[in-house]
Order: C-alpha cells, then structure tokens, then sequence
C-alpha cells in the first residue's frame, strides 16, 4: 500500500470517527446504551455488592463500563451498515474508492471510545455520589490494558458489522447476546462462579481477557504474567477479527451485488 | 470515444412470494440492453416506472453484478474492474435519502470527499464552489434535515460532483422536485453539460429529456424500443395529430374500444386535479373529432383541443400508453 493511500485512508478513519460522534450525540437510543444503561447497571451491582467490600467498587466501574462498551459494540457498531442501508447511504459508500471497512473502522473507534463514557459515568456515581473510595492500583498497566481493550473492540466491531450483513439471521440474535456476554466475559462477577463447562467459552471472547486485564490492574491483583496473557490473547483475537472481517467484507459486498441488497427500495 | 460502452446486458432478480410455502420466482429487470455514450454526450434513458432504468444504473455504477452481458465505463468492466471505475464516475439516485441528515451540507460534502480521497486543500475549494453552483451556500452549515426535498436533491448533485467526475450517472434527479426547484436543477445540468462531461440522464419527464439530452434510449419491460434523437423520435409520430379531449370520469372499458377504432393509433389518459385528458393519436387530425365525442356518448365532456405531436406522444407510441 502506498503512503498516499495510507494517508488517504487515514484521513477517512479519522472523518468517519468524527462524523460517527457527532450524529451519535444527537441519538437518543445511543445515548440511553452508553451512559444511562450502564449506569443502573451500576446501581444494581452496587447494592448487590454492597457487603464484599471497599475493592467491589472500582470492580462494579470497571465492569458496569464494560456493560457500556459491549452494548455499545453489539448494537451500534453492529448495526453500523444496516443503519447505512437504512438510511439510503450505503450505495454512496460503496460506490466510492474507499473500501466499506475503513469506513467502518473509524466508526467502530468512535463507538468505542464514546462507550469509555460508560466507565467515566459510574465512577462518579461510585464516586462522587455514594462515596466509595476508588483508586486504580496498577496504573500503568490500566493504561496499557486500556489501550489494549479498545483495539481488540475496534476489530471486534468489525467483525460484528459484517457479520450482521452477510448473515440476517444472527441479527435476530442481537438483544440475546447482550447479557451472556456480560456474565461469560466477568464483567461484574468472575467466571469462577460459573459452571466448569463455560469456562472454555470464555477463553475464546477478546472481551474476557479484556475483563481481566482491567480488573486485575485495577484492584492490583495482575501480574506481569497475567498481563501479557491477557493482553497477548487480545492482541491474538484482534488479528483473527481482522483478518477475518476481510473476507467477510469481501463476501458481503460480492453478496450484495449480486442479491441487490445495498440499497433499501 | 465511447465512455459507456453496453452490450446484451441482463438482470435477472430474484423474488421469493408466499409466506408458509415460499417460492423463488425470477423477475426480468433488463433484457439483452445494448447502447455505447460517447465522451461529453448527455444520454436519456427514458422509460416508466419498473422499465428498469434504476437497474441499468445501478450496473454501471458497480452497485449491482448483471445477470450476463457485459458494461464498461471508459474501457474498465463494471463487475470485474470496480476499483478502476468508482473514482471516475459520479452518482445520484433520485429521491431525499442517501445523505446524512443530522449533519450539515458542509459536513456531507467534507466526508464524501474524503471518501474519494480529495486533498483537503483542494476540497475546502471544491466544496464552495459546488454549495454556490446548487445554490445552498446561504445554508450550507445548517443540519440537512432541516431542509427541502429540493434543497436535499441539489445537494446530491454536490456531492456526486465532489471529485470532479468524468462520467456522472443522475438517475430521475428532478423526481418528486417543484417546477421551480426541477427548473434549477435542470440548470444544473446543462451547465455540467456545457463542462463536457459525460451524463447519463434517467427520467420519466418527457420535456426534460426533450430539453437536456442529445441521444435518447427509451426502455420499456428491460428492452429499448427506441434509440435516436430527440428529434428522430419525434419523427415517429409526425403523421399523426393528437386531439385532447377533457372529460369527468372515463369507465376503463372505454379505453379498449377507443384503441379498438381503425382511425385511432394510441390512447394515453393524463389523471389532473379534477378531470382526466384522453390523448389520442390519429392520422386524421380534427376530422376524427366527431367520431370520437360519438364514441364518448354519456361521458361529460370539457374541452377538445387538436394540436401537433410531441416527444411525449412518441414516448406513448413506443411504449403503449404508459406514462
């Protein structure tokens, strides 16, 4: 690939996130998935979780935002060419130079990183209104974990986005697969509390080990071992969902083409 | 040179009807379509609802794979050589959506062209010049959704023209528009025209392609039943007169035996506020006259008018009455 094209594309990741944030904003049901959602979630833990203790709070933060991120990536970025097609923009995008899935890539950040809101938003519930002392024990590797997370999701979203398209079934699935992700990845209990069978299943959703780098740098508990598992085992599913999300993209618009699906008539 | 060379194309799509027991039927878009555009021609293709202009559009700008057949856009094939064709051409599909209605005509443009990877410092210009050529720069920064079903298809013809195309694709751009907007947007057009660049002008609107094109296809069912000029078409009906007759309430059998009667060539009924226009084709000019109020005997008739053929009744010659 050239350094023109590089830079061309570049410049569209960076115009579909911005333009990705500024139509989210004005979304009422986006809004409700990354910042109200996540925040009775927060809640509910709370009170649920309220006897084990000081270190259950920055758990219920971390994991009640993870609820936002993962919501936030099964539906919006899930959606995201559905939403195209709905709105009559999808022939425009495919009918240009750049491919679907950069397009995709810079939405998939924006959605991303808005749904970090998600974490912000409970820690000051947690925080400031019922006034659990939080502290990020590890930071450094929180950072890291972070930087990690949202790559891993970013690529996720577009396995999500194509999926959805070539595959109308599984969308039927979406509301479905929202909670079970939440419980088999620990976002707000650990998986040890499940049945031995799930544990497997786990291990293969980026989104654990997402949960666990999060979580075990936070309350201090990783270490450096720990870490590079985690954050190798995410960089491992990120280059699976990328590659992967190639070819689907590949087959969906081949798909497409030839079924007449991209516009909505 | 030809810049959009078509030879037999065909699509075919498919249909799946019942709900409990559900079959596959195929549906006929095009049918074995042939015609070339040479550089700088502005190229009608003229047809009523369902002929299947959409899907000729479609093929050529490499949103649908044909069925059979082959289509090129300057040399390049539109199902094999995708990548080759999208940054040469432009596109817009009649109708309001297809933008981004919670930004503004600014932001559109500005992402459209990054899409197609104009240097910002060329598109800042680009995207003056294209608000000022549809007249939208008074309100370029305000959200789209806020404007006019007008505004909205100027603003497509913007966007379409963002990278400065050589061959542009409008397919019906003046649908559903104002006679005052449909009259802008024609302006539009002809001043692309005067640009040479190569247009490809779907309509239903006999005038506008009366107006606007050099060459016309008309389709009817997938085939072309007619290629020529305006004019040449126009020729096809020179030995006829149409008489118009205003009447309140036609029963539809009446049509079938007025199209019955040796001296009639065609009948086209026009549906206005409160009556209808029968148009009939006759070699016999107003000598017909008296036959045909005979043959409308209880129906409440308005006014009867005789005057020459136009492109329009060269349209319902060929494609028998549909309009």
């Amino acid at each position: 690939m050239s350094w023109q094209k590089i830079r061309s594309y570049t410049r569209v990741v960076a115009l579909s996130f911005e333009m990705a944030l500024r139509q989210n904003v004005a979304d009422a049901f986006i809004l409700f998935t990354i910042i109200v959602q996540p925040l009775i979630i927060t809640i509910l833990a709370l009170l649920m979780l309220r006897d084990q203790g000081e270190n259950y709070a920055i758990f219920v933060v971390i994991g009640s935002g993870m609820t936002g991120l993962w919501s936030s990536m099964l539906f919006i970025s899930g959606n995201s060419i559905n939403l195209e097609r709905w709105t009559g923009t999808l022939e425009s995008l495919v009918g240009s130079p750049t491919p679907i899935q950069v397009v995709v890539f810079g939405k998939s950040l924006a959605n991303v990183l808005q749904s970090l809101f998600s974490m912000l938003g409970s820690y000051i519930l947690v925080s400031l209104i019922f006034g659990f002392p939080i502290k990020i024990l590890q930071p450094g590797l929180f950072i890291i974990a972070v930087i990690f997370t949202i790559i891993s999701f970013v690529c996720f979203g577009l396995i999500m986005a194509s999926l959805f398209v070539v595959n109308p079934d599984l969308q039927r699935w979406q509301n479905g697969l929202e909670f079970p992700i939440y419980i088999l990845c620990g976002f707000l209990f650990p998986i040890a509390i499940l049945p031995s069978w799930t544990t497997p299943l786990s291990y293969l959703l980026a989104p654990y080990w997402a949960a666990q780098a999060l979580h075990g740098s936070s309350n201090g508990s990783m270490t450096i071992g720990d870490l590079s598992l985690a954050l190798g085992m995410m960089a491992f599913f990120s280059f699976t969902y990328l590659a992967l999300s190639g070819r689907l993209f590949r087959v969906m618009l081949r798909k497409a083409r030839v079924d007449a699906t991209l516009g909505m008539q | 040179m030809n810049m959009i060379e078509i030879n037999n194309l065909r699509r075919v799509y498919k249909a799946t009807i019942g709900t409990l027991r559900r079959k596959t039927k195929e549906v006929v878009a095009v049918d074995d379509i042939s015609f070339n555009v040479s550089a700088g021609e502005l190229f009608g293709l003229l047809g009523p609802n369902g002929a299947g202009k959409t899907t000729v559009v479609k093929m050529l700008t490499t949103l649908l794979i044909p069925t059979s057949g082959t289509a090129r856009i300057m040399g390049a094939d539109v199902e094999k050589e995708a990548e080759k064709i999208r940054p040469k051409i432009g596109f817009i599909f009649g109708g309001e959506r297809g933008l981004y209605w919670r930004l503004s005509a600014q932001d559109n443009l500005r992402y459209f062209a990054s899409l197609y990877h104009v240097d910002p410092n060329v598109s800042k210009k680009r995207i003056e010049y294209l608000l000022e050529l549809v007249g939208l720069e008074d309100r370029s920064k305000e959200k789209v959704e806020g404007y006019s079903r007008g505004m909205k298809q100027r603003l497509h013809i913007a966007r379409a023209l963002i990278h400065d195309p050589e061959v542009l694709f409008l397919d019906e751009p003046t649908i559903g528009l104002d006679p005052v907007g449909a009259r802008k947007l024609r302006e539009v057009i002809r001043n692309l025209q005067s640009e040479q660049k190569t247009i490809l002008l779907t309509t239903h609107y006999m005038f506008e392609a009366d107006a606007l094109c050099q060459r016309i296809a008309v389709i009817d069912h997938g085939n072309i039943v007619a290629l020529d000029t305006p004019e040449a078409l126009k020729k096809l009906v020179k030995d006829l007169s149409v008489i118009e007759v205003e009447v309140f309430g036609v029963p539809e059998e009446l049509f079938g035996r007025l199209r019955e009667q040796p001296f009639v060539d065609n009948v086209a009924v026009e549906n206005r506020e409160q009556t209808q226009v029968l148009m009939v084709q006759t070699p016999r000019g107003s000598e017909a006259v008296p036959d045909l109020i005979a043959l409308l005997d209880g129906v409440r008739i308005g006014k009867v008018t005789s005057r020459e053929p136009t492109l329009e009744d060269a349209y319902v010659r060929l494609v028998g009455g549909e309009t």
